[in-house]
């Protein structure tokens, strides 16, 4: 076994004492499973072609430790200046069901579940688990992939709490539930866990965020040593039963010392619609897996993604769309920005499976290069294997116009903001859809980018 | 205000302006003719910064300033405006964003506060009446969809927000109808004043009938090649720029 393998594989059975619902036998026994094939496949590698532009080495080389190694986080911690950034994660205006999550553990008193409707479950999923793990027996694990990479059999094998959602028939989550997971100690590894049950025609609003509590700098040497950065290899399941709605937003802003692996696996049925908005403007290394099934007939998924990088940020998409029924319909729509020496991958797979005759599929991917060194390795990849389907494709990759650039100077804005103006008009299709029932994302979002997104090559 | 001497400028290796003398006071219209492809539009866009252009000879001094040394920016800041004879379509920022963007520019670079959102509105709504513009048309993108004669009041548009001390003028009558050209001519003539100038560019006498200018300028292989008063216009709208070219070559 490779030593990353057997680190990580140590780390999980030395935390298996601390997990939520070890006292619950089918999730022992799958959590076994996994363990057993993490310790068979280990990490995937840049041979495997879903990772040929993404080096997880940063991840792997280095020596994150899972909280069982260290005290529990003293969330109420005497120097209080330390949880300010807390406040500041805050969205103005936005109104949720709040659950934070410190380092992978669940942190009480800094949320805010407020008092939700009848056949409406909003809990920590270790809770769910400790307590009443028959809710969530028959969806836990069932919708991520089976022939899953190691990242995602190491969250099957260990993972930590998380948010359950479970909506009976026809309820609505109302308020959305906003899952907020800080990663605090440097040196630290998290495996956090969402698990949305929406049972037919209710409506669920989702949003997770992923957020560093200290800024910590850059990691310049191994990942994993103190003070380098932390690693969150999070998984989300969501199950939309007939007719269900769910509003998903994924938003990271971490900083620039953190190691994000995602995984967000969904299965639809009949009629179901989800929408999926991705937002990734922090992270050392990140990579987004979004699964979806569309698995019933009529059922629709709208997939929008924005990712900015700059320093040597390196953001990895991977969506894969399987169309199984007949008559159902996906977009997705990707906006990358780069500067300076940021990467980014965007990998769109349309799977078409020969039932799923009346498929309408369409996907675009577009990016704005603000550097000659900034890189972006875009790949649409159509595996269509019935013959009455609409599907199509597009990746382009361009830089600011100039003329518009010379235009907006000659009424007075200056280079930087001139640029900074033209790259948020490049995203504002994207962040302009973003809303949640009446409330929309845009104003944090654009404050975030206007924080965040590179101006300058 | 603005003295050009012997100004030569190139594009790509190639000679465009060979050598322009002029010399524009405040309270002046100048207009500047020429046929196409004599240099008009170069000389409006190295006035305006635009990059591409090399000067190769001469200077450009404006209120005492070298102007060729300065950034775009600057030189809006500091009074000068070119009205686009394309104006450039920008997705995803609205007209009103632009308009308020650059006038608190404007303002910042002079010292005076910036406007906030009542009196700006207040502002912008009397200057898009001067151009009969609907004022749904400051919540649309910038120029995206706009049709022609939109477009350059637009640019007039923004011209009176900002009350440029030098405005420069390319081919704004191009594209237009005489009704648009009217409202255009008008805005123009409202903005006329002791204090600033402006530069005409223009391929046709028509605009002049309704902007009248004090000075004429034809404009032939990259320099003047003749100036006068109106009557200049005039003259040249009967006889063709075939004319002053033979006579320069006589003279």
């Amino acid at each position: 076994m490779n030593p990353a393998t057997e680190h990580y594989l140590r780390q999980c059975q030395a935390l298996a004492d601390l997990l939520p619902g070890r006292r619950v036998d089918w999730l022992q026994a799958r959590r076994r499973d996994a363990l057993a094939r993490f310790a068979h496949i280990g990490f995937p590698t840049r041979r495997d072609e879903d990772w040929r532009y993404t080096s997880v080495a940063p991840i792997t080389g280095g020596s994150f430790r899972g909280a069982g190694n260290a005290p529990r986080p003293d969330f109420e911690g005497e120097d209080g200046g330390e949880l300010q950034p807390l406040d500041l994660a805050q969205i103005d205006g936005l109104k949720s069901h709040r659950l934070v999550f410190i380092d992978g553990q669940f942190a009480a008193h800094l949320s805010h579940p407020i008092a939700a409707n009848a056949g409406v479950t909003i809990e920590p999923l270790g809770r769910v688990l400790d307590e009443r793990p028959e809710l969530v027996e028959q969806a836990f694990g069932s919708v991520t992939p089976r022939n899953e990479h190691g990242f995602t059999a190491l969250n099957n094998a260990g993972s930590q709490d998380g948010v359950a959602v479970i909506l009976a028939p026809g309820a609505a989550t109302e308020l959305p539930v906003e899952m907020l997971f800080v990663s605090r100690a440097a040196g630290r590894f998290n495996q956090p866990r969402n698990l949305i049950i929406a049972d037919e025609g209710s409506r669920a609003g989702l949003i997770e965020r992923h957020i560093s509590a200290v800024e910590t700098a850059p990691a310049t040497g191994r990942a994993g040593e103190r003070g380098a950065g932390t690693f969150t290899n999070s998984a989300t399941e969501i199950v939309l039963g007939d007719k269900a709605e769910v509003d998903y937003h994924l938003v990271q802003t971490q900083s620039a010392a953190a190691y994000h692996i995602c995984g967000v696996w969904v299965r639809q049925a009949r009629g179901s619609r989800f929408r999926c908005r991705t937002v990734t403007l922090g992270g050392a290394l990140v990579r987004n897996d979004l699964g979806v099934e569309l698995a019933g007939e009529q059922a629709h998924c709208d997939l929008l993604g924005l990712y900015s990088v700059a320093g040597t940020q390196h953001v990895d998409t991977h969506t894969t769309v399987t169309h199984a029924a007949e008559n159902c319909s996906s977009r997705e729509l990707y906006k990358g920005v780069l500067a300076q020496r940021g990467r980014a991958v965007f990998h769109g797979r349309i799977v078409v499976r020969p039932s799923a005759q009346k498929t309408e599929a369409a996907q675009t991917n577009n990016n704005l290069l603000l550097s000659p060194a900034a890189e972006i390795d875009s790949k649409p990849q159509l595996e269509i294997y019935a013959d009455d389907v609409k599907c199509s494709h597009g990746a382009t990759v361009g830089q600011l116009d100039e003329n518009a650039l010379f235009y907006l100077r000659s009424r007075g804005l200056d280079q930087a903001r001139a640029r900074a103006l033209l790259t948020s008009a490049f995203v504002n299709d994207v962040i302009g859809e973003i809303e949640i029932g009446d409330f929309t994302l845009r104003d944090a979002l654009e404050n975030m980018l206007a924080e965040r997104l590179p101006s300058n090559q | 205000m603005l003295s050009i001497a012997n100004l030569a400028v190139s594009v790509d290796g190639k000679s465009i302006l060979k050598g322009v003398d002029l010399e524009v006071n405040a309270g002046e219209v100048h207009a500047v003719m020429g046929p196409n492809g004599s240099g008009k539009s170069t000389l409006a866009n190295v006035l305006a910064g635009r990059d591409n252009y090399t000067v190769t000879a001469g200077s450009v001094t404006y209120q005492e300033r070298n102007l060729l040394e300065m950034a775009p920016e600057l030189r809006a800041r500091e009074g000068v405006f070119l009205a686009f004879q394309y104006p450039v379509e920008i997705p995803g920022v609205t007209n009103l964003y632009l308009l308020k963007a650059s006038i608190n520019a404007i303002r910042r670079h002079r010292g005076a506060e910036e406007l906030n959102a009542v009196a700006f509105l207040k502002l912008i709504r009397e200057k898009a009446a001067l151009v009969e513009m609907d004022e749904a048309f400051l919540y649309r993108a910038i120029n995206q969809g706009f049709s022609g004669g939109e477009k350059k009041r637009n640019e007039i548009l923004q011209m009176a927000l900002l009350r440029p001390t030098l405005s420069i003028l390319d081919e704004t009558d191009s594209g237009l109808d005489i009704d648009a050209l009217k409202i255009v001519a008008k805005g123009v003539n409202t903005l006329r004043g002791a204090d600033c100038a402006m530069l005409v560019v223009t391929h046709y006498q028509r605009l002049l009938d309704y902007i009248v200018p004090d000075f004429v300028h034809v404009l032939q292989d990259g320099r003047i090649v003749r100036s006068g008063d109106k009557s200049l216009a005039l003259e040249l709208e009967r006889k063709g720029y075939g004319w002053v070219g033979a006579q320069a070559g006589a003279a």
